[in-house]
């Protein structure tokens, strides 16, 4: 298809579209004027029912606690499928030393870099941490946090170089890390059933209110999601570094198949 | 200004539409995919909203204070870090495609055969379905 | 705030056409960030202090990231040779 037709074929269906747009964005209420009957409700009787003052925490982790579970293996998924395909064609066995491209210039890192990433990377770990920590009192939780850690891990990368940052996270713990969360969530939803209470019903303490350590089953199944995520978007940095980092080796024929 | 933001988010996502069906680059028609992403957030967080409401959060005010729509903002939180590790995926089956087709642009994509060049074939047990049209070229 | 929220609106439009509008992928990863980062300020006047952050992270340190190492990895690779 000439780019040409394509752009038409676009242009068509927009045209065709934009009507039943127009029309569902009349039907909406109008912005900022009300809310959904259901965030309401929640609002009303959540901070009584889980002793937990951050709402979106509250739906994460216990309201739509098996949704959460769901996007959870969603993301082991993509991830999973991403170091497949990426290492499908290096080999499970990566080399032991981190691997340099002929001919790229080594450039010289300033002391002034080093020294903001030492001050910096550890400063940001301590906030990925607080961040997971505090998921049920203030904005926060396991999906931010836990992608603030592993961006945090970066800044190993630029103050040590690609060899430092490689060693200090390149181990089978990532890999436990990732899955391990995962399955800790998983487990959140099986444990109540052991007592007879319903998958994922929220049988621990609540705690007081505004309290760390608030909502229960909710700290547990945070701490899950915090680990998978920041070991699988630190395992999709590694993985996609390593791709520009291969030495130059002869492939050999027929191995990279569909 | 009722329905500014609804009208951004279907702007977002035609843009995003528009440059997906001309984008000659991978690696940017998976930046304008990102772009058709957020007209859903804009659209999620614009109908959870309600002017003169806090945050879903009870720490400095007391529980009962009027609060915006807390299930939407649980949604697009959940979809902002799984469409990145989607994002992710797409990026490496880029890379894929440039190492066998040697572009980035689709229009010069050629469409994937078994085991690359003939003569360079795998036995055809290991590849199914593709394997009628892959024996025709090698032949 | 009923001036800067429409603002923002407008902002995000702008910054997402952006996006599509330019077409070299190097110069693109800063579009995506200053969008992410549009839409960190648009979430967080929207009281979603929550996706803020989540948006903060991903869209604008996160995801350029991953775009400009996926432009290394197909830099890296001389075209074709592997075909």
């Amino acid at each position: 298809m000439s780019p040409r037709i394509r752009v038409a074929l676009l242009a068509l269906s927009g045209l065709i579209l934009l009507p039943c747009a127009a029309q569902v964005i009349a039907g909406l209420p109008a912005f900022g004027s009300t809310i959904a009957q259901y965030g309401e409700r929640i609002n009303a009787i959540t901070p009584e029912a889980r002793h937990v003052a951050n709402m979106v925490s509250a739906i994460n982790f216990d309201l739509r606690g098996l949704d959460t579970l769901g996007e959870e293996f969603m993301l082991l998924a993509a991830i999973t499928g991403t170091v497949v395909l990426l290492r499908g064609r290096r080999g499970e066995g990566n080399s032991e030393r981190a691997m340099r491209r002929p001919g790229r210039a080594v450039i010289p890192r300033s002391e002034a870099t080093v020294l903001a990433c030492r001050i910096a990377g550890p400063l940001t770990g301590l906030f990925g941490l607080y961040v997971v920590l505090h998921a049920t009192v203030t904005p926060g939780g396991g999906f931010q946090g836990g992608v603030i850690l592993a961006s945090g891990t970066l800044l190993i990368y630029l103050g040590e170089g690609y060899a430092g940052w490689r060693d200090a996270i390149r181990s089978h713990w990532l890999d436990a890390l990732e899955g391990g969360g995962a399955l800790l969530f998983a487990l959140c939803g099986l444990a109540p059933m052991l007592v007879g209470a319903a998958f994922m019903q929220n049988i621990l303490p609540l705690g007081t209110f505004r309290d760390l350590f608030s909502g229960g089953l909710m700290p547990v199944e945070n701490l899950g999601v915090a680990l998978a995520v920041a070991g699988g978007f630190t395992q999709l940095f590694l993985e996609f570094m390593e791709e520009t980092r291969e030495a130059e080796e002869p492939d050999e024929p027929g191995e990279e198949t569909a | 200004m009722s329905v500014l933001p609804y009208a951004v988010a279907a702007w977002l996502f035609g843009v995003g539409l528009y440059g997906i069906a001309t984008s000659r680059n991978f690696i940017h028609l998976v930046g304008c995919l990102g772009v058709c992403q957020s007209a859903t957030y804009v659209l999620l967080l614009g109908l959870g909203y309600r002017w003169g409401s806090i945050a879903p959060i009870f720490y400095d005010h007391p529980p009962g204070t009027p609060a915006v729509d807390p299930v939407m903002q649980a949604l697009v939180l959940t979809d902002i870090v799984v469409g990145a590790t989607l994002t992710a995926l797409l990026l490496v089956l880029t890379v894929q495609a440039y190492k066998r087709g040697g572009s980035l642009d689709p229009e010069k994509l050629r469409p994937m055969r078994a085991g690359g060049k003939s003569g360079q074939r795998q036995d055809a047990g290991h590849t199914s379905g593709r394997v009628s049209e892959g024996g025709r070229k090698a032949s | 705030m009923t001036v800067i929220l429409p603002l923002l609106f407008l902002l995000t439009a702008v910054s997402g056409t952006a996006v599509v509008l330019v077409r070299d992928p190097t110069r693109q990863i800063f579009a995506i960030a200053i969008n992410g980062l549009v839409l960190t300020i648009l979430f967080d006047a929207l009281q979603a202090p929550d996706v803020a952050l989540s948006e903060l992270a991903v869209g604008s340190a996160a995801v350029p990231l991953l775009f400009l190492v996926a432009l290394m990895a197909v830099r890296t690779q001389a075209p074709g040779e592997e075909s």
